[in-house]
């Protein structure tokens, strides 16, 4: 249990730390920075309201992109979400490649993207991903898979690349 | 796709500026709403903690009257279920108070000095505490007629002592009357009256001149100055048929007479009616 000065240099130092993984990962499943800011936003709050107890910073880390998932699922789940048109995240801004690559994986379905995601961005492994996303490994490797091969009839590569199990 | 190149792209999105100072902001106002709360909260707990005990507290003590009421009341009827009443040790005193005794009569002594006078058995004597007359506020002034100063034989007397009357004297407390006794018939004399009797029936017998006849067994004697008929402002004249001249066996007479009617034949006083018999 923290008390009041220890909670403010916990989530400080998870904000340093954490805050710009937890908002790329909800970007990967949002794909809007607003939304994903908002959802980082609320996973912080949650943080100070249910006060966890960590083992390593590692498990902070992993707790905190496990509740930005969770998070963004449900907002994608809500009705004013799913009734809005958005416009699309200008990503012009990007080198040519590195955009044509980052809207090819934002297209993915999202089964697809949130492994690729932490695969190519977090550094993951396959197990870990696991863990995160509460799923078989063998799962997680088909996922990342399926996602590489749509990635590869689309921008090409990936065959030189394996799968770290 | 080359993880450098996914890696690079994401990291070089835009994210906002200020984000983390926002956020951390956010959080401690949120922070302090909810320690606000906990303090409203603990206020709360504590107030219902104590309600809780005064609630408690209260049916305690509730409970602990209703149970030492109920053993009291167990304990009483039983007393009153097993105990005979015993007879009363105490003698209750009788009730003491002045009895008044009344004064009334006529007075058939009177002592020398004129304060003492004997009303039946009893002297009664009149001092200064004697009370003369009645003292109700309502009561009138008393007359010299119905309080003599001077009590003599054969006045009549009321009022009443509060003493003893079987010792034979005693000590009027209230004279309200003493007066002197009726004169004699000779300067009141007694009202004289003469008593009526009622003639009424068929005439079973006529004497031989027509001025008397007989009605039940006493003979009636018509006279001049026996009156004919009804008397007074608004009565009608008599008709021949009410009141026929002639007396004859069978008619129905009415009247009366004055005189006694125990010698049998009386002269009537008035007759009302004479009239022959219905057909």
């Amino acid at each position: 249990m923290y008390n009041s000065y220890e909670l403010n240099e916990s989530v400080r130092r998870a904000l340093d730390l954490y805050s710009q993984s937890m908002i790329k990962i909800a970007f990967a499943y949002l794909k809007n920075i607003a939304d994903a800011e908002e959802v980082t936003q609320e996973v912080f709050l949650t943080y100070l309201q249910k006060r966890p107890i960590f083992e390593n910073s590692e498990h902070e880390k992993a707790w905190l992109i496990r509740t930005t998932i969770n998070k963004s699922k449900n907002m994608l789940k809500t009705g004013w979400f799913k009734s809005r048109n958005p416009v699309p995240e200008d990503l012009s801004y990007l080198p040519k490649e590195e955009n044509e690559v980052l809207q090819a994986v934002l297209a993915l379905d999202k089964k697809y993207r949130i492994p690729i995601h932490l695969y190519y961005y977090e550094g993951y492994s396959i197990q870990e991903i696991a863990g995160i996303m509460q799923s078989k490994s063998a799962t997680v490797g088909t996922w990342l898979a399926r996602g590489r091969l749509i990635l590869k009839e689309k921008i090409g590569g990936l065959e030189d690349e394996e799968i770290c199990l | 796709m080359k993880k450098s190149v996914y890696k690079s792209a994401m990291s070089r999105v835009k994210t906002s500026e200020d984000f983390q100072e926002a956020t951390y902001q956010k959080l401690r106002s949120e922070m302090e709403k909810t320690t606000q709360t906990n303090r409203i909260n603990q206020k709360e707990l504590l107030k219902m903690e104590k309600a809780k005990k005064r609630t408690l507290t209260g049916w305690t003590v509730g409970i602990a009257a209703c149970a030492i009421l109920s053993v009291g009341i167990f304990a009483m009827n039983q007393n009153t279920l097993n105990t005979t009443p015993e007879p009363s040790a105490v003698v209750t005193k009788p009730l003491v108070g002045k009895v008044a005794v009344n004064i009334d009569g006529a007075i058939s002594e009177v002592s020398a000095d004129g304060k003492s006078f004997k009303v039946g058995d009893l002297w009664v004597e009149v001092t200064d505490k004697t009370e003369l007359g009645s003292k109700e506020p309502t009561a009138s002034e008393p007359s010299e007629e119905l309080l003599q100063k001077e009590f003599k034989v054969g006045n009549i007397v009321s009022g009443y002592t509060s003493q003893d009357a079987s010792t034979g004297k005693v000590t009027a407390d209230v004279i309200y009357n003493n007066m002197a006794p009726q004169k004699d018939n000779a300067t009141n004399p007694p009202i004289v009256g003469k008593a009526a009797v009622n003639i009424e029936g068929e005439i079973t017998e006529v004497s031989a001149d027509g001025k008397s006849f007989k009605v039940g067994g006493l003979w009636v004697n018509v006279t001049s100055e026996t009156e004919l008929g009804i008397e007074g402002p608004t009565a009608a004249k008599p008709s021949e048929e009410l009141l026929q001249k002639e007396f004859k066996v069978g008619n129905i007479v009415s009247g009366f007479t004055t005189e006694d009617v125990s010698t049998g034949k009386v002269n009537a006083t008035r007759i009302y009616n004479n009239m022959a018999p219905q057909k």
